[in-house]
C-alpha cells in the first residue's frame, strides 16, 4: 500500500518546468551556433588561425550562456518566482476538483469590494444583535427593579396614612 | 486574435507575464549582440598581430553579421516556442482556479440587494440599541428618584416611630389615646360651642319677635 505521506503530484512543478525550459532554450541556441557554423562564417580567420577560433568561440559560447543564466536567476530572485511558483502549484492542486470557472475581478471596484465587505458586515451585524440582547435583558431587570419601588412607596404611603390617622 | 491581457496573473506574480518574457527577449538579445561585438574586436586585435596578412576588417565585420543573422534567427524561433510555454504552463492560472485572496468572492457572493439589505439591517439594529440605551437610562433616572423618595418617607416613618417610642419611654401608653381623645373631645367641644351658639342666635331672634 501507499506509505499515508503527502501524495507526489504527478506533474512536475512551475519551477521545474521553468528550469527546463530554459535550460532547453540555451542547448538548442548553442547546437545551432555550433563551431563548424562559427567557423565557417569566419573562414578566413579560420583559416588564419584555427586553434585561435576554436578558444574565442569557446568563449563567446560560455559567455553567452552566463549571461544568460545570470539574467534568469535575476528575474527569478527579483520576482521571487521560486516561492510563488510553488505556492501556485499548491494552490492549483487544491482546486483541482472545481470544474466551473473561479470567479475573476469584473473591473468594477465597486462592484468587487461589495463582497470583500460582507464578512465584516457580517460580524457587524452578529456583534450588534449581541449587544442589543443584552441591552434588553438588563433593561427588563431594572423595569423590574422600578416596579418593585413603586410598590415599595405605595406601601411605604400606606404605613403613612395608617400612622396618621392612629394619631387622629 | 484577442490578446489576453493576463490581469489576473498580474495580481499574483506582480507583475504581467508578458512583460517578464520581454524583458527577458531584450536581456537575452542585447547579450548576444554584445558577445558579438567582443568577438568581433578580439579577432580584429589579433588580426593586427598578422601585419600580412589579407584579411580586412571589412571582412571581418561581415563573417561577423553572416553569423549573427544566423544566430538571430534561431533565437528568435527558440525564444518564441520558450514563451508560448511559460505563458500556458508556468506564468498562468487555470480557469477554475481562484487565489486564496479571492476567497470572500466565492464565499459570501452578495448581489446588489442582498448587500443593502444587509446593510439596511444593521442600520435598524443601531437605532434599536439607540432606542434601548435610552429607555435603559430613563429607567435608571426613575430608580434614583425613587430612591430619594423612599429616603422621604422612611424618615417620616422613622419619626412617627420616635413618637411612639417617647410614649412609652414615658409610661403614658395612652398618650396616644389620650391625645386621640383629646383631639376627639376638643371637636367634640367645638361643635357643641357652635350648637350652643346657634341656638342662642335662635332663642334671641325668638324674644325679638315675640
Amino acid at each position: 500500500g501507499g506509505d499515508g505521506g503527502s501524495p507526489v503530484p504527478a506533474a512536475p512543478g512551475r519551477a521545474q518546468v521553468f528550469t527546463t525550459v530554459v535550460d532547453t532554450f540555451l542547448e538548442k541556441l548553442v547546437a545551432a551556433g555550433s563551431y563548424q557554423r562559427f567557423a565557417n562564417c569566419y573562414r578566413c580567420f579560420y583559416k588564419l588561425q584555427p586553434e585561435m577560433t576554436r578558444s574565442i568561440y569557446d568563449q563567446f559560447i560560455s559567455q553567452l550562456q552566463a549571461s544568460i543564466k545570470e539574467e534568469i536567476q535575476e528575474v527569478k530572485d527579483e520576482g521571487n518566482l521560486e516561492v510563488l511558483f510553488n505556492s501556485l502549484d499548491k494552490i492549483v492542486e487544491e482546486a483541482k476538483d472545481q470544474e466551473e470557472p473561479a470567479w475573476r475581478p469584473s473591473g468594477i471596484p465597486e462592484e468587487d469590494v461589495r463582497s470583500a465587505m460582507v464578512p465584516y458586515l457580517l460580524k457587524h451585524r452578529s456583534y450588534l444583535r449581541k449587544v442589543l440582547k443584552e441591552k434588553e435583558e438588563e433593561n427588563r431587570k431594572v423595569a423590574e427593579s422600578v416596579l418593585a419601588g413603586r410598590d415599595r412607596i405605595a406601601e411605604l404611603q400606606q404605613l403613612i396614612e395608617a400612622r396618621k390617622h392612629a394619631w387622629q | 486574435m484577442s490578446v489576453n491581457p493576463m490581469a489576473y496573473e498580474a495580481q499574483f506574480f506582480g507583475f504581467t507575464p508578458q512583460t517578464c518574457m520581454l524583458r527577458v527577449y531584450i536581456a537575452f538579445q542585447d547579450y548576444l549582440f554584445e558577445m558579438m561585438l567582443v568577438v568581433e574586436s578580439v579577432i580584429l586585435k589579433k588580426l593586427d598581430g598578422f601585419p600580412d596578412c589579407k584579411i580586412s576588417p571589412f571582412q571581418i565585420r561581415k563573417s561577423t553579421e553572416k553569423f549573427l543573422l544566423f544566430m538571430k534567427e534561431h533565437f528568435d524561433k527558440l525564444f518564441s516556442k520558450m514563451e508560448e510555454v511559460l505563458l500556458q504552463l508556468v506564468l498562468n492560472i487555470p480557469k477554475n482556479v481562484l487565489l486564496p485572496e479571492d476567497k470572500v468572492h466565492e464565499e459570501y457572493p452578495y448581489s446588489k440587494e442582498q448587500f443593502q439589505a444587509l446593510q439596511d439591517e444593521i442600520h435598524q439594529l443601531q437605532q434599536q440599541y439607540r432606542a434601548e440605551a435610552s429607555a435603559g437610562q430613563a429607567l435608571r433616572a426613575e430608580l434614583e428618584e425613587q430612591k430619594a423618595v423612599r429616603a422621604e418617607l422612611e424618615k417620616i416613618l422613622q419619626w412617627f416611630d420616635g413618637l411612639d417610642n417617647i410614649c412609652r419611654e414615658h409610661g403614658t401608653g395612652n398618650f396616644k389615646e389620650s391625645f386621640a381623645f383629646l383631639t376627639q373631645n376638643s371637636k367634640k367641644l367645638q361643635d357643641v360651642l357652635k350648637d350652643i351658639e346657634e341656638k342662642s342666635k335662635k332663642i334671641k331672634k325668638h324674644d325679638q319677635l315675640v
